[in-house]
């Protein structure tokens, strides 16, 4: 086990630069998760860290060692790759030992630690298969299996479930975190899905255009994004936007043509300020009588536990998810309560969070 | 709702007579390709088959009309004397040898190079590949004067070696193989060996090469087969009687004053049992694509 250190990273293609400048901390044992949507440099800065990319600018150390010239195979980790990347010709036992193989380790030593590593994985009974005999999830825990048998001091995941259909995706995103829990190997997983963050982090490393955008546990960006587009990736359904200005008594925004949106009570913002109101769908509930805010339905979708809303708030885009059941028309006008304390405020320039 | 209420819809005599002629349309169809299909086989089959029967037959039964396929008085008299009077079985040999060792210069050097332009991309590497692929678009005669040359310089007229000199690559193969690293061989599969600590040469040795099976042995009865048939290069490196390949020496018996038609129906059959020999051991390579690469696609 071991620590990683991301410091001021850099990548760059000739002149265009696709990490500008990233640092973040991985704990000895830590599961951190790598989010943002494509394109944003997870996968680069992860490939990185594996050596499988040169490091344009800055330093990463790995228990404490700078590995930024050493051969990816020098630097003790083990990786496992979206297309799982079996070898086909191997079966899963020798696709398994092929590490242990190739730093001349004996059979017996081989045998033995394939098999604690199968026996982890459920996959005892496939060692002889071939991997086109598997399927995608058996696939997918002998690429696990793979870097299990190393016993390496850091795991590196690349979008590790996205080739499995739904059902399989939730039911591996559970073992994967079981067996983190078991053998806690200090694990770095990259991911588009912001729900595999959510439900698997330790820490989630939000990304965008090869920046940080926000380090934190969960709900910790959950609860408070520092910026809009934090607040919009985290959270599903994304979060509702208003633009309007602050009141005068400085408790509540009001959007251009008056609607009223109640702020918690530690965003200290000046009156008059330009900002960007944001709300949960799930914190909206159904107000009494002709009190919050009034929102056209364009659309609804009962899902049975719960109702998903659409539509517009003084012409400004949103939605609500309700607990309760709605019986009204599309076109017609929804009253919405919320607590002043679900509310967040960005600034309108910038989409940085205000108090 | 009960079942009995349930309406089943019959079909019109209509729609069942148009399903009945579709179907029929269909079989004809059907009939036709294959009629087709066995009269061109039959074609392309037929000078083979009476090859074979004209090894057989009397100087006599070979120029009577209409031509008989299996022949009335069957004679070996053509084979013995082809085998005594010339050296048949050593044409063979040195066709063989040529074709073998050919084979191996061409799988070998289109696995490397095909590897190393499918998987290493660098501008020089595809200024490279482009100038390989170039050389494909030159006539081995163009070129087949300057290489004997060649070959006398280094001593090797009239051995197997000399032949060997005009078939060491394929720039074809090249292209077949760079095709395949890059359609079947993932990026993956290399890092993650090379994460796993397996060096460079590991790599090509014990996974490409591997997945490169089915085009390899493609590959392998197409450069066999490139050298079996070869006969400019052969007849201008081999001038004596003893070095010449199958193709020269079966040429010997056009020349001269006649052409002895039942010794090269003879000589010709006997050559024609090597390369269906092969080709029945390498069919299942030669129609085989590349299993299943073990990604998910």
């Amino acid at each position: 086990m071991a620590s990683v250190e991301i410091q001021n990273v850099r990548k760059a293609y000739g002149d265009v630069e696709t990490i500008k400048g990233v640092s973040v901390d991985v704990p000895d044992g830590a599961f951190v998760v790598l989010v943002g949507p494509s394109g944003c440099g997870k996968s680069t800065l992860l490939r990185m860290i594996a050596g499988l990319e040169d490091i344009s600018g800055g330093t990463i150390r790995i228990d404490g060692r700078v590995i930024n010239e050493v051969e990816p195979k020098n630097r003790d980790i083990a990786m496992v790759f979206q297309n799982y990347a079996l070898y086909p010709h191997m079966t899963i036992a020798e696709n398994m030992g092929f590490s242990l193989r190739l730093a001349k380790k004996s059979k017996e030593e081989i045998a033995e630690r394939v098999n604690d590593a199968a026996r982890i994985l459920g996959l005892t009974d496939y060692l002889k298969r071939y991997p086109k005999q598997l399927s995608g999830g058996q696939r997918q825990r002998v690429a696990m299996g793979r870097a299990i048998v190393r016993n390496p001091k850091v795991f590196l995941f690349d979008e590790p479930l996205s080739n499995l259909d739904a059902k399989l995706r939730v039911q591996m995103r559970a073992e994967l975190k079981d067996i983190h829990a078991r053998i806690k190997t200090t694990t770095v997983y990259v991911t588009h899905d912001q729900i595999e963050a959510m439900t698997m982090a330790d820490r989630i490393v939000v990304m965008r255009d090869g920046i940080v955008e926000q380090v934190g546990a969960p709900l910790e960006l959950y609860d408070k994004p520092v910026n809009t587009f934090v607040a919009s990736f985290i959270g599903s359904p994304s979060m509702n936007f208003l633009s309007g200005k602050v009141a005068e008594d400085r408790k509540s925004v009001l959007t251009e043509n008056g609607v009223r949106l109640p702020l918690g009570p530690e965003a200290s913002v000046l009156a008059g300020t330009a900002v960007t109101y944001g709300i949960r769908p799930e914190h909206l509930a159904i107000a009494s009588g002709n009190e919050g805010i009034p929102m056209t339905v364009s659309n609804i979708e009962p899902t049975g536990s719960e109702t998903f809303v659409q539509g517009t708030v003084d012409g400004q885009k949103f939605s609500a998810q309700l607990r309760e059941r709605l019986f009204i028309k599309t076109g017609e006008v929804l009253n919405l309560a919320l607590a002043p304390t679900n509310s967040h405020i960005f600034d309108a320039a910038t989409g940085m969070r205000l108090g | 709702m009960t079942t009995n209420s349930v309406n089943y819809i019959e079909p019109t005599t209509e729609e069942l007579s148009e399903g009945v002629r579709l179907r029929r349309r269909k079989r004809a169809i059907n009939f036709a390709i294959d009629v087709f299909l066995i009269v061109v086989s039959i074609l392309m089959l037929l000078p083979l088959v009476f090859l074979v029967a004209n090894a057989f037959k009397t100087p006599a039964e070979m120029l009577s009309w209409p031509p008989t396929i299996i022949p009335r008085d069957p004679t070996l008299a053509n084979f013995s004397a082809v085998l005594g009077e010339t050296p048949l079985l050593r044409w063979i040999g040195n066709s063989i040898a040529f074709a073998v060792m050919s084979t191996i210069a061409i799988v070998a050097t289109s696995a490397i190079a095909g590897y190393i332009f499918g998987k290493f991309r660098f501008r020089t590497m595809n200024i490279l590949f482009a100038l390989f692929l170039a050389t494909a678009i030159v006539p081995f005669e163009v070129y087949m004067i300057p290489l004997y040359f060649q070959a006398k310089s280094l001593g090797i007229l009239n051995s197997v070696w000399g032949l060997l000199l005009g078939y060491l690559v394929m720039s074809f193969g090249i292209f077949l193989i760079r095709q395949n690293v890059i359609h079947s061989i993932p990026d993956e599969l290399l890092e993650a060996a090379r994460i796993d600590g397996a060096g460079e040469f590991w790599i090509f040795l014990h996974i490409v090469l591997p997945l490169l099976r089915g085009a390899l042995g493609a590959l392998a009865v197409l450069a066999f087969f490139q050298a079996w048939t070869a006969f400019a290069w052969p007849m201008i490196v081999a001038t004596t009687r003893t070095s010449y390949t199958i193709e020269v020496g079966l040429a010997l018996f056009q020349t001269g004053f006649t052409v002895d038609l039942g010794r090269l129906s003879a000589a010709s059959a006997t050559v024609l049992i090597p390369s269906i020999l092969l080709f029945v051991i390498l069919r299942r390579n030669f129609v085989q694509g590349v299993a299943s690469t073990g990604l998910k696609e």
